[in-house]
Order: structure tokens, then C-alpha cells, then sequence
């Protein structure tokens, strides 16, 4: 691990970063939520989430968007930009609320996954053998289920604390690394470095985990960039399809779950929170490509 | 293969009876005016007292026998039969799905080959990325809202909300295969071919849009790896115009492995195709295993289970094959 080498190689990639306008449209975004989600609960008071006023529920006050016949007007006085949902909060302060939940569980999901799915797949790729098999057969078993219906059966079982739910989505999504990770050990090992390494008497753990990992990052980095937008997506899911712990708990697909009996009267609960689930898992999905795209070996130098 | 399917019938047996969960095993056997007494003997008749891996065991002798157990909340029918009533409507809705993704994904990745690094090459990128991260749910209702409620509105002629097929012609025609389409054109009924069509037209795409700009993303990789060859240059120095080179010459290597990866696609729409079915109310299996899920329903999700973890593994199956199949390099 050359420092040297590894500051060029970071600078040049925020050249690449720098020129491709898509790559940093996504980034530019990715800023703007994180920033967000941290000055959320200064931004908008956090316990509006819990002051229910059902006499402003599911109105529209906005003059800017019509949404057609049948729209509730809000009572006088009261102008939310986005209008109100069922508990009659006003939707632009629950998304608000709501950005730095999603996207801390996000994180959190990813990056157990990252570190189960690696360290099972180094250990199958460096042992091999028995182990390897194991782990390899257990991994294609989660492997063939579709993600969402994994979660479902794990979430209905489970039952609906947030803590199961995070457990019930990080079993969904760790299987992907086991495989990534396994190849590149299994193609790493028969470099030069690590037979100079062995001779030199490092042990096998210590190679693997300061020396082959690190060198297998980018690939690592770029399926977790893009997993954290399919977290995202896999987890509002579940909260729309109804297993979240708290009917009003400031989470996007929870909110547009209020709008499933609404759909004609209320649009505005399904379009915005759907709407920003959209853009942020767009965001990362830019970053994520273009990152595969700037770390590909063979285009570089 | 087997191995794996055992894994996962144990999985979820385990998960079904064995793990302390919000629902009894014995939940949709049991109503709510029974006494303790009527429970117990219930739980005695099913064999839900006895140690786990005979459960299993019994479980397994009566698949074999061709008992898959009953579903009660579908009206005491056996399970695999609730199942086969709904599948084929979930065949009909994948089939199309997988249709426009070919149709609409391919030409995508080819323009942006082609234009690579310019401009469309960009819009294209973003349309794709675009779908791939669509929250399904809410595409499905934006699509309603637009073609069904608003055109309605506006007076424009709409699209169907939800359903297979109109209330008003529902079982006007005889189900040979199951799926509405397939069914109106052998009884030759067009009225209901093109209500079943207008029908499946939304939730398909609503299906396809995600996968769109994944399979897009894969035949532009490809395409730049084949467009990069001696032979395309060969062509392009005989004087062949573009289109040649790329219609005759490059396509056939390229979409290869994007082909034999729509098989895989079309395994996991299978499977997972649950939101889009609960959204546009489609009478498929997708649906119907949410309900299950709400209803602590084991047996229909062992069912279901294994069914899409057979196709899953029958494809990715295929898949293997495929590439062997196109690329002697890769041996077995």
C-alpha cells in the first residue's frame, strides 16, 4: 500500500469526477442530502411528527400544482407547500424528517452487509476447501430468493421493531459481497506480492486482511455505492407493503403508504415522498456507475 | 441444484414453524371462538407439538404424496391449487415485461454504444439509471394517476386501473392456458385479446421499467467491447456503411450475453413482481404470497418458495449453459 500511489490515484479520479457532468450531478446530490440529513432535526422541529390535527388532514393548498377535482382546500390559515397527510403534518416537513432516517438505516444496512458479506467471502476464498463449499452453498441459497420477498417473510416473522427490520433487509443483501469478494481473492492469491509476503513469514490472516482486501476495494467500493440506493429502495418497500413499527413514523415509504386508500384525492402523499426516494437513490446510482466506470482498470493511464 | 433447494426448504420451514414469531403456525387453522381446549386439539390433529425434525419429516413424505397442506384462508382450497389458479396470470404479466424490456432496453444500449461519450449517450445513460432506481410502488401509482385517472378526467380514452381482464367480460371465454391474452386469440375473440392487452399494458411496464436500464447498461458494455475488435475495423475499412457494420456484424457477438442475462431477468420478475401485482390489484401468485406473509400462511409460502427457487436456479442454470454455449472458450 504505496500512500504515494494511492493520492494519485485519488486525485486522478476526482479529475475523471470533475469532467464527467453526470458522475457530478450525482455527487452534487449525494452532498445535498447528506447535509440534509444532518441538519434535519434543526431545520424542522422533530416533534411535529407527533402533533396529529386530523381537521387539516389530506389537504392541498398549494396554488402552484392542481391535482384536478376532488382536492380538499387546506383551512384557512394554514399553507403547506406540499400539502398535509393523514395525521395532518405537513408532507415538505415530514420529508425533511424523514431523509435522515432512510438514509442513516442506508448506511448502517450497507456497511454490516459489506463487512459480513467480505469477511465470509475472504475466509471461503482463502481457506477454500470444506469451508469454502459451506459457504458458498448457504450463499446461493439466499441468492435464489427475489430480494423483496426475502425481506417480506423475514420482517412478517421477525415481527416489526426497527431493529428486526434493518437485521431482516442486511440478510437480503450480504450474499452479493460473499461472491465479489471471493473472486478477487481467489485471483489475488496467485500474485507475486503475497508469495513474497508468505516467504517473508506474514501470516495468512495478515495478508489477507492488510494486503489482498485492501487491494480489492474498488470493486467492494463501487457495489456498496450502488447498494445503498437499492437499500433504500428495498426498505421503503417494506414500509409501504405495511411492516413498519410506527404508523407515524417519519420514514418515505411510510409516508407514501398513507396515500395507498388516497390515491385520486391525495396524489401529493404517493408523488413527493416516492418523488425524493427517487432522486436519492438516483444520486447514488450516478456516483456508483460512474465510479465503475473511473476505477476500470483498463481505462486508466 | 437439490442441495440448494433443500437449504431453502429448510430455511423456511424453519422460519414457517420453528422460530418464535408473531405468528403461530397453527394461526390460520384456528378461529377465534375456540377454547383452549379446541386449540390443543387442533395443534394435536396437524402435529405441530411434536419436535421439528419430524415435522419436517412428515412434511416431506407429503409433498412427495402430492400434499402441499391447505390454505384457509383461501376457502380450505389445497395450496397448490390456489397457486396454479393464479400462476399463469403472473406468467402473462412476466412474459410481457421481459417483452418490452428487450424491446425497449436493446436499442437503448446500442444508441448509447454508438453515440458514446455524446450527448444522447448521456440522456440514455440517465434513462437507464433512472429506472433502475424507481421505487416500483410509486411508478405503479404515478402510471395510474395519469392514464387512468386524469385521461378519465380529461375525457381522453383511459386505460384500466387494475384487473386481468373487465369485470363485464370476465369468463366469457374458456381458460385453455390461463393467461387472457393467449386465451382470447385461441377462442378468437379479439374484444377480449385487446381487453386483456389494455389491461397487462401498464403493470408490464411498470415491471420492465427497472430492469430497462440495467439490460440497457449491459448490451453498451458489450457493444463497446465488440465495436472495439479487428473485425469491426476490417469491415469499416471494406467500406461497409455503419449500419451494416453494426446491424450485420457487431449485434450478433454483443447481444449474446445480454440475451442469456434476460433469463435471469426474467426468473426475478417472476419472483418478485409482488408490489406491482398489489398495486394494479393483477390476480397473481406475487399478490396472493403477500397475503400469505400477512396471514402466516406456511404452506403456501413453502409453496411459493421453492416454486421461484427452482426457477431462479433453473434459469441461472440456463444462463451458465448459455455462455458456454456462445463462448467456446468457457469450458465445463
Amino acid at each position: 500500500m504505496d500512500l504515494r500511489a494511492r493520492s494519485d490515484d485519488a486525485r486522478y479520479a476526482l479529475h475523471l469526477v470533475r469532467q464527467n457532468v453526470l458522475v457530478l450531478a450525482g455527487t452534487l446530490l449525494v452532498i445535498f442530502y447528506l447535509v440534509i440529513s444532518l441538519t434535519a432535526n434543526y431545520l424542522v422541529e422533530p416533534s411535529i411528527a407527533y402533533k396529529f390535527d386530523f381537521a387539516q388532514s389530506y389537504c392541498w393548498s398549494n396554488s402552484v400544482i392542481s391535482w384536478g377535482k376532488n382536492i380538499e382546500p387546506c383551512p384557512v390559515g394554514i399553507n403547506p407547500v406540499l400539502g398535509t397527510d393523514g395525521f395532518g403534518r405537513d408532507l415538505l416537513k415530514m420529508i425533511v424528517l424523514a431523509i435522515p432516517v432512510d438514509i442513516s438505516v442506508a448506511f448502517i444496512i450497507v456497511a454490516a452487509s459489506t463487512i459480513l458479506g467480505v469477511v465470509l467471502g475472504a475466509v471461503a476464498g482463502e481457506i477454500g476447501g470444506k469451508v469454502d463449499e459451506v459457504i458458498l452453498r448457504i450463499t446461493d441459497i439466499f441468492l435464489a430468493f427475489p430480494g423483496l420477498l426475502l425481506a417480506l417473510v423475514f420482517a412478517a416473522i421477525f415481527g416489526r421493531t426497527m431493529q428486526n427490520l434493518i437485521i431482516a433487509v442486511l440478510l437480503v443483501w450480504w450474499p452479493v459481497y460473499v461472491r465479489l469478494i471471493r473472486g478477487q481473492v481467489l485471483s489475488e492469491r496467485e500474485k507475486n506480492y503475497v508469495e513474497a509476503l508468505r516467504a517473508l513469514g506474514t501470516s495468512r490472516t495478515r495478508v489477507l486482511f492488510n494486503h489482498i482486501i485492501p487491494n480489492t476495494i474498488y470493486p467492494i467500493l463501487v457495489q456498496s455505492t450502488l447498494d445503498v440506493g437499492g437499500v433504500i429502495l428495498t426498505f421503503s418497500a417494506l414500509m409501504f407493503l405495511g411492516f413498519s413499527p410506527n404508523p407515524a413514523l417519519p420514514e418515505l415509504g411510510n409516508l407514501a403508504a398513507d396515500g395507498i386508500g388516497h390515491v385520486f384525492t391525495a396524489p401529493w402523499l404517493i408523488v413527493f415522498p416516492g418523488l425524493t426516494i427517487l432522486v436519492i437513490t438516483l444520486a447514488f446510482n450516478l456516483i456508483g456507475d460512474g465510479l465503475r466506470d473511473i476505477l476500470d482498470p483498463r481505462l486508466r493511464r | 441444484m437439490t442441495f440448494v433447494l433443500f437449504g431453502i426448504s429448510l430455511m423456511v420451514f424453519y422460519l414457517a414453524r420453528g422460530f418464535p414469531s408473531a405468528f403461530a403456525p397453527w394461526t390460520q387453522y384456528v378461529t377465534r371462538k375456540m377454547n383452549a381446549q379446541q386449540i390443543q386439539a387442533i395443534i394435536e390433529q396437524h402435529g405441530f407439538n411434536k419436535p421439528l425434525w419430524e415435522q419436517y419429516i412428515y412434511w416431506l413424505r407429503d409433498i412427495f404424496q402430492g400434499n402441499w397442506g391447505y390454505s384457509n384462508w383461501a376457502n380450505g382450497l389445497p395450496t397448490y391449487e390456489v397457486f396454479a389458479s393464479r400462476f399463469p396470470y403472473t406468467v402473462e404479466l412476466t412474459v410481457a415485461a421481459t417483452i418490452l424490456v428487450i424491446v425497449i432496453g436493446i436499442p437503448l444500449g446500442i444508441l448509447s454504444a454508438i453515440r458514446n461519450n455524446k450527448v444522447s449517450d448521456h440522456i440514455a445513460r440517465l434513462v437507464a439509471l433512472t429506472g433502475y432506481s424507481t421505487p416500483t410502488y410509486w411508478f405503479a401509482y404515478i402510471l395510474q394517476l395519469v392514464f387512468f385517472y386524469y385521461f378519465y378526467t380529461l375525457g381522453l380514452p383511459y386505460l384500466p386501473s387494475g384487473g386481468a381482464i373487465s369485470p363485464t367480460l370476465a369468463g366469457t371465454v374458456t381458460a385453455i392456458t390461463g393467461l387472457p391474452i393467449l386465451d382470447g386469440i385461441l377462442a378468437g375473440n379479439m374484444n377480449y385479446t385487446l381487453d386483456a392487452l389494455a389491461h397487462v399494458i401498464l403493470p408490464a411496464f411498470t415491471l420492465s421499467f427497472t430492469s430497462l436500464g440495467y439490460l440497457a447498461r449491459i448490451v453498451r458494455a458489450s457493444m463497446l467491447e465488440v465495436l472495439k475488435q479487428d473485425y469491426i475495423t476490417m469491415a469499416r475499412s471494406k467500406g461497409l456503411s455503419e449500419k451494416i457494420v453494426i446491424c450485420r456484424h457487431a449485434l450478433k457477438n454483443a447481444l449474446g450475453p445480454a440475451m442469456t442475462l434476460t433469463g435471469l431477468f426474467t426468473a426475478s420478475l417472476l419472483g418478485g413482481a409482488v408490489v406491482t401485482e398489489y398495486v394494479f390489484s393483477w390476480p397473481g401468485v406475487g399478490d396472493l404470497s403477500l397475503q400469505a406473509v400477512f396471514q402466516g400462511d406456511s404452506n403456501f409460502l413453502l409453496l411459493y418458495a421453492l416454486v421461484t427457487a427452482l426457477i431462479i436456479i433453473i434459469a441461472n442454470l440456463t444462463v451458465d449453459i448459455g455462455y458456454a454455449f456462445l463462448d467456446p472458450r468457457v469450458k465445463y
